[in-house]
């Protein structure tokens, strides 16, 4: 281990950023674009030596850094990493970098944009890797607020009742959490709020369990875009600009999972099992639901936004299968989505700033006019499909396995709902990627190389573990137990 | 008198009374009034400061204490006086003849709440609340526009007047019960039914100054119909005093609690909801603001109703750091408004080009007052809800919540308007020096207790641990 605090650090350059963007004239746009991108440089870095540093075989949380926040409320600043929340770091650093490559053209308002994204950052990073319920949430409502102006102000398609729509979903979640997470503290004697400490076994009754539970699990559910309350996430992801749809569906929604990992089965994992089948349903409801409705969608980003729902939902089966397997083919999921959906959305966002047009029906055989641009959309077809050779294979792999295994009937109606995810996904490559051209889209150019590199990189990362997923798995299953 | 240096924050803010009223009486120009006035203040607050560790009773045993908890009040009171003041030099709001006197009247009334956290005795406890509200009496009068001031102040008064004739009938029954007005001895007495229902009568009075339902209608129309620098003094430094005053009443019933517990949810309940749900429909940002303060005596409540330490010094600090959030939200009004007049919402329109810094002081404010981090309204509501869940009412704490959540909702449009519409052919603003330090002080004090809400807590919880 080493002595520089460098989960700090990591936290440190988003809020770097933040200032130095805030202190720039708003005149000096590239600057800016280059500060935020050296940041996201500098935390993917300082990502990949957390990764490598990470102690799998000894496991647990390490680099702890605690100091005292509110001392006599026994609040502390302790963050620390176990294998998960290494993973879910370095996507993050990776979202963060690709998404401010992705947004290199921006020309209005450029610094309230990087300000906004790098505040929204600064939250994820901070919810990643903290172990203290109240520093948790008070990242976690970073995280959630400059989703508002992002949407509101850059978005397109109903964008002010999209951000609207979306912040007071999150908000009813969080309302749930207040007395969730505060229960949590005052029942175990009002001590702590470390997480570590709050899980050990006996800490509380199963009635206060079963009874707590669902305040955490639904609260973090809507920003995981649970069923039946994903309503705000097609649309948030519709009206969204590139960057930030790459940010809200590749690591927002991923804090909602996570929270429901760290905090509800976490510590609660007598009403965990209690709740497990109720979630696996809805959660299976929501694969199904979310495919279907993907297949009668004719916006580009309402596919990805319903794909979403369905990606999701196998995250949120495999966390009810409470298993080691399923777990770990949920989290690998949520890294694999993540990368996943910020290649969609930097691929159709590509797309839609040269033809101010997603609708399916206006394009035709796009591959033959912009060949590299649309491979790069193919590639995350495939990959949203779960074909083998990319990482979310294995991730719904071992979440399928799993979910056979504990509840019989929701695994077959998981699988079944794949049909409908190949076929909305053939049906838009049909239909817009291959199949007759439209004269219409002749002129359009191809990325030049620059805006490929993001793209590449999301690629690459995506192979990666695809054909290596032990390298992943290794590391998930020094914090779940198992490979 | 013993020991006078005790009294020192009062001693500044008559000093500061007195030279105001001698700038009236010499006729000196508004300018000149201004700057002696905020010289003062800011020795006031200097003051206060320094007398934080002070403790003993400068007048007879039991009339008025001098603590840790008064102490804390006071400073909390200075502080937002000194940022009225500072908003005050731009009086395009108050009366041309009276902006003069709009000092004088602001420090009597701070001089008032002053005394109000430290009397411990009924009657002091009333004179202080009279000598501080008739000072707001006046300051609510003097809108340029003087239909909309007398209609400001009217209301004002008349509620005043009402509840604070309900207190004192609730002081003659406390003393009834107890044979004393001092109030160690009352809450030493054991509660008969008779000192409950005293209490409830006085609460009357309290919970008017805290504008929290029922006796909350005049905020709205006081906000929007006092010049901008008396709507501010109200908005922040009434409310630190009148959780004071509330904390000590309370104190008066002893061990019996249960009733009032009761009786404080329901007030706690109606206030937020009441106040939440009619801001929705707000256009003007100054009565939004009032609305909005309705529904934080709501949350403010949430702490008191609980009777526990930690919950007096969530209430504290809730209060404490409502102050600067406030003052962002007084500034946007005062630095918006143009001839005077109130700025709605929609002429916030485009303040984000019109001046950057001023749509950065108004997103402060906003998600301060909605409790989204980094302000400290995140940390203020999970210490309220903290205490709340402790004393066992889980409800109330997801009823409070779902209400931050709808609050959100009108605090947006405010972002809304202000971030997304275009400015239109509003022209540029260009904020006097005075106003750019006074915003970047309170944007200052928001984000360093925001971040790390150590230093003011344990001040509200070492104010607290005297009571309880």
């Amino acid at each position: 281990m080493s002595e520089l605090p460098i989960l700090s650090a990591i936290l440190l350059c988003p809020l770097v950023a933040l200032v130095i963007t805030i202190l720039l004239p708003e005149s000096k746009a590239t600057a800016i674009k280059v500060v935020n991108a050296l940041a996201g440089l500098v935390t993917l870095g300082l990502s990949l030596v957390v990764w490598f540093q990470y102690d799998k075989s000894a496991g647990g949380y390490q680099m702890v850094e605690d100091v005292p926040w509110v001392a006599d409320l026994g609040i502390r600043y302790t963050v620390a990493v176990d294998g998960i929340s290494v993973v879910l770091t370095l996507l993050n650093a990776i979202v963060f970098f690709t998404g401010v490559l992705s947004m290199w053209t921006l020309q209005k308002r450029v610094k309230e944009f990087f300000a906004f994204m790098a505040l929204l950052v600064f939250g994820v990073f901070g919810v990643f890797i903290s172990l203290d319920i109240f520093v948790f949430f008070f990242f976690y409502e970073v995280a959630v607020l400059p989703m508002y102006p992002l949407i509101a102000i850059w978005g397109s398609t109903r964008k002010e009742y999209s951000a609207m729509k979306l912040t007071l979903f999150l908000m009813v979640g969080s309302a749930l959490l207040f007395p969730g997470l505060i229960a949590l503290f005052v029942e175990s004697g009002g001590q702590t709020w470390n997480l570590v400490a709050l899980s050990e076994p006996g800490t509380f009754s199963e009635g206060f369990q079963i009874f707590v539970y669902p305040l955490l699990y639904v609260g973090f559910g809507i920003l995981a875009g649970m069923w039946p309350f994903h309503s705000w996430s097609p649309i948030g992801h519709v009206a969204a600009p590139t960057a930030v749809s790459m940010l809200h569906a590749g690591v927002l929604m991923k804090l909602g999972a996570f929270g429901i990992l760290r905090i509800a089965i976490g510590v609660l994992p007598l009403g965990a099992a209690y709740w497990a089948p109720t979630f696996a349903f809805a959660a299976t409801v929501g694969i199904v639901y979310g495919a279907f409705v993907a297949m009668r969608q004719t916006d580009f980003k309402y596919v990805i936004g319903f794909s979403s729902v369905s990606h999701m939902g196998i995250v949120l089966l495999g966390l009810n299968t409470l298993g080691v397997d399923g777990t770990n083919g949920a989290v690998f999921q949520m890294f694999a989505h993540g990368i996943m959906t910020a290649l969609f959305f930097s691929a159709v966002g590509f797309i839609y700033d040269q033809t101010h047009d997603r609708d399916i029906r206006n394009f035709g055989g796009l591959a033959g006019q912009i060949p590299v641009a649309t491979s790069f959309f193919i590639i995350a077809a495939l990959c949203g499909m779960g074909v083998p050779g990319f990482a979310s294979f294995w991730a719904e792999l071992l979440v399928f396995i799993e979910a056979l295994r504990v509840f019989p009937a929701l695994g077959i109606a998981a699988i079944a709902g794949l049909i409908f995810t190949a076929a909305y996904i053939l049906r838009v490559l049909g239909k817009a990627i291959f199949g007759p051209q439209n004269p219409k889209w002749d002129h359009l150019v191809e990325p030049t190389a620059w805006l490929t590199i993001p793209r590449i990189i999301l690629i690459a990362v995506l192979l990666f573990f695809g054909f290596v997923p032990s390298v992943m798995l290794d590391m998930i299953g020094s914090a779940t137990g198992g490979k | 008198m013993n020991q006078p240096e005790l009294f020192c924050p009062e001693f500044a803010l008559l000093l500061g009374a007195l030279l105001s009223f001698a700038c009236t009486a010499i006729g000196t120009t508004t300018r000149v009034a201004w700057l002696v006035s905020i010289t003062v203040a800011l020795i006031a607050v200097g003051t206060s400061a320094v007398a934080l560790s002070y403790q003993g009773q400068p007048f007879d045993a039991g009339m008025y204490s001098v603590d840790a908890f008064s102490q804390v009040l006071k400073l909390g009171i200075s502080v937002a006086l000194a940022f009225a003041i500072a908003i005050s030099q731009r009086q395009d709001s108050t009366r041309a003849s009276a902006r003069t006197e709009v000092h004088f009247v602001l420090y009597l009334s701070a001089l008032g709440m002053m005394m109000l956290v430290s009397a411990t005795e009924l009657l002091t406890l009333y004179i202080a609340l009279e000598l501080s509200a008739y000072g707001l009496y006046i300051l609510a009068a003097l809108h340029k526009r003087e239909r909309l001031g007398s209609e400001a102040a009217a209301k004002y008064i008349l509620f005043g007047a009402a509840a604070s004739a309900i207190s004192l009938y609730g002081i003659s029954l406390i003393y009834g019960a107890t044979q004393s007005t001092y109030i160690s001895v009352i809450a030493a007495s054991g509660g008969s039914p008779l000192l409950i229902v005293g209490i409830v009568l006085t609460l009357a009075g309290v919970l008017y100054k805290l504008a929290a339902f029922p006796v909350h209608a005049w905020a709205p129309d006081t906000y929007q119909g006092a010049p901008h620098e008396a709507s501010v003094f109200l908005a922040t430094a009434s409310k630190v005093a009148a959780v004071g005053l509330l904390l000590r009443v309370l104190s008066m019933a002893g061990g019996e609690t249960e009733h009032l517990k009761t009786l404080l949810i329901v007030v706690a309940v109606l206030s937020m909801s009441v106040g939440n749900l009619s801001a929705l429909f707000q256009k003007d940002f100054k009565r939004l603001l009032g609305f909005s303060a309705v529904a934080h005596a709501g949350y403010l409540l949430l702490g008191l109703l609980t009777f526990s330490e930690l919950g007096a010094a969530a209430a504290i600090f809730y209060v404490l750091t409502y102050v600067p959030i406030v003052v962002c939200a007084f500034l946007v009004v005062a630095a918006v408004s143009q001839n005077g007049a109130n700025p709605s919402i929609a002429s916030l329109a485009g303040l984000y080009k019109r001046s950057p810094f001023l749509g950065l002081v108004l997103l402060v404010a906003m998600f301060g007052l909605a409790g989204i981090p980094p302000t400290p309204g995140l940390a203020g509501k999970w210490f309220l809800f903290s205490a709340v869940i402790e004393d066992g009412h889980l409800w109330l704490v997801l009823v409070a919540a779902i209400n931050a959540t709808i609050s959100l909702y009108y605090y947006l449009l405010v972002v809304k308007s202000a971030y997304l519409s275009p400015p239109g052919d509003a022209p540029a603003i260009t904020l006097s020096p005075t106003y750019s330090v006074t915003a970047f002080v309170a944007v200052v004090l928001v984000m360093f207790s925001g971040f790390y809400p150590a230093p003011v807590w344990s001040m509200a919880k070492a104010a607290a641990s005297l009571l309880f």
